[in-house]
């Protein structure tokens, strides 16, 4: 499948000397007793691209749930350029959403309307009276490669190409943090390849992206910095990682 | 500006979408509510008309006579009427002489043959009182009991019974009316809460992602107390219509019939008014109810 992959911006990614993303000493016990999260630190700086791998029930969604605050962690905190998540009060939480823009497994498109009026959507609500709205739904339309579908309806396109109106209508309010949990759990592994190219040239334009993955043959591929969680632990943090322990059949 | 017009025309747009696509949902919900409302609006008016009709009931009744001892002096009832005249609850007092005693009373053709037949007049002096409420003549008769000119084998014409029927059925009509009510209020805004969470599960994934991509909470809502309110303001229409054709045909045939109750105009747009604002309260709150739930998690 060709991939319409666009102009690389130049701008190399920068390290701010504080993390963008922060965890300290962060656990989620779920009110029926489970324990998906424990003891959790980690530092994620703005421009990095980070996999978050680990077994199914590791805990995964739930740090990606937190980082939204759509469950708050049960001790620990967590910062967010600079800001305190974990305390946030529920006035506030729009405006923390609008610095990410999120994908998942299920696309979550609204199938009566059209894929330009999906990720119009996103600043309808967020942006009303938002002015060029049509120019602006093009422009991230094109960033995924879709400007020739932009009429169609959610029905008439295939797994990969609904995942990037996921991910067009995640883009139009360039957020700073890209968050992408199981983007390519049903997809194919050249669409899903095709996926994890365009979330690298997200990056490389300066976004953070994390995404939680089950799909080995794309993070041992891409190369990039690795965060396994265990039961709710996280067992390994590397620069270059693999999807398993180099040399090992574990985590 | 911009801003404001294009929250109000997508909250406008999602209403109306949100009524179209359950249409079996809000149109039963509106009929519903149109029934609660023309039951509130119809129970308030008659309420009002038998109020109307036992308020002239009371009116009669709000008289009481005392009656005086034929060797009372003239000084002395003057003095009473004139105490009884800047009594504030009092609204005239007229003193009836012994012979306008026997005038009115020789109308009964029975009486007056028995006046002819007795030669003398029997029949008391009389202050005539008309007072401002019907409560207050008890107070009055106790007065006229321990007053000295008054004839002490019997002291006035008071019937505390029938008085204190009137007063009974009224306080009682008021009291059921009122208690119907806030009894259908409540099941109306049930009934808008659960039209308003059938519109909210079926927009449940646009809910979702509105959240996610930083909605805020009241941009989420509003579409949904729109609908609620128009829900209400299309139900308070039909019914205040219904209501206040069925309010004219009921004078008509009462005034047919035994009864005159007046068409109480003042009354019935003021009640119309009250329905509507009422319709449109009722169906923003439901829907504020049917929504809460859903975005607090
Ligand atoms: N809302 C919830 N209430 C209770 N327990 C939950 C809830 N959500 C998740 N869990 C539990 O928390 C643990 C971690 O779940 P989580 O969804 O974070 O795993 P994951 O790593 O994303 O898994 P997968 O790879 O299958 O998506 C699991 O044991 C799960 O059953
Ligand atoms: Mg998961």
């Amino acid at each position: 499948m060709s991939v319409a992959v666009a102009e690389r911006s130049s701008a190399p990614p920068q390290h701010a000397l504080r993390p963008v993303i922060s965890f300290h000493g962060v656990s989620k016990v779920y009110p029926n007793g489970t324990e998906a999260l424990r003891d959790v630190d980690l530092a994620i700086h703005q421009g990095d691209f980070c996999f978050l791998v680990g077994p199914s029930g590791a805990g995964k969604s739930t740090l990606v749930r937190l980082l939204i605050r759509d469950e708050a962690p049960s001790t620990g905190r967590i910062f967010i350029d600079g800001q305190e998540v974990s305390r946030m009060s529920h006035r506030k939480l729009p405006k923390l959403r609008r610095k990410f823009g999120i994908v998942f497994q299920d696309y979550k498109l609204l199938t009566r309307r059209t894929v330009a009026q999906n990720v119009a959507f996103a600043l309808q609500v967020t942006r009303p009276g938002q002015r060029h709205l049509r120019e602006k739904v093009e422009e991230v339309l094109w960033i995924v490669g879709l400007e020739d579908k932009l009429d169609k309806f959610p029905d008439e396109l295939s797994g990969g190409e609904q995942q990037r109106v996921a991910i067009a209508r995640a883009l139009v309010h360039r957020p700073r943090i890209f968050l992408a949990d199981e983007p390519t759990g049903n997809l194919d592994p050249d669409t899903s390849w095709g996926i994890v190219q365009l979330l690298l040239q997200i990056n490389h334009r300066g976004t953070t992206v994390l995404m939680a993955t089950h799909n080995r043959e794309v993070v041992d591929l891409v190369r990039r910095r690795v965060i396994a969680i265990d039961n709710g632990r996280v067992v390994r943090d590397e620069a270059e990682g693999s999807y398993l322990r180099e040399g090992t059949a574990t985590l | 500006m911009r801003q404001i017009f294009a929250s109000l025309w997508f909250a406008l747009h999602s209403a109306g979408q949100n009524f179209r696509r359950n249409l079996g949902v809000s149109l039963a919900g509106v009929f519903t509510m149109g029934l609660i409302i023309f039951l509130v609006g119809g129970s308030l008016l008659f309420t009002h008309s038998v109020d109307t009709v036992l308020q002239g009931q009371e009116q009669n009744a709000s008289h009481l006579k005392i009656y005086l001892s034929d060797n009372a002096s003239l000084a002395a009832i003057t003095n009473f009427e004139s105490r009884l005249k800047t009594d504030p609850r009092v609204i005239s007092v007229t003193f009836e002489t012994k012979d306008q005693a026997a005038h009115q009373a020789s109308q009964n053709p029975d009486i007056a043959s028995a006046l002819n037949v007795l030669g003398s007049n029997p029949l008391p002096a009389s202050l005539n009182l008309n007072v401002r409420k019907l409560t207050d003549l008890s107070q009055f008769n106790a007065e006229a009991k321990a007053t000295p000119i008054v004839d002490s084998t019997t002291p006035t014409d008071y019937n505390s019974d029938v008085i204190s029927k009137l007063n009974t059925v009224i306080t009682v009509i008021e009291w059921v009316g009122a208690i119907i009510a806030i009894i259908l209020l409540t099941i109306s805004i049930v009934i808008i809460m659960n039209t308003i969470r059938t519109a909210v599960y079926s927009r449940r994934t646009e809910i979702e992602i509105m959240k996610l991509v930083g909605a805020t909470d009241w941009f989420v809502r509003w579409p949904f107390i729109l609908e609620g309110m128009l829900g209400g303001l299309l139900a308070a229409i039909f019914s205040g219509a219904v209501v206040f054709g069925a309010y004219r045909l009921f004078v008509q045939a009462a005034q047919g019939n035994l009864l005159s109750v007046p068409f109480d105009v003042r009354y019935t747009v003021t009640l119309l008014i009250v329905l509507l604002v009422g319709g449109v309260a009722v169906g923003a709150f439901g829907s504020f109810l049917g929504v809460r739930r859903f975005l607090s998690a």
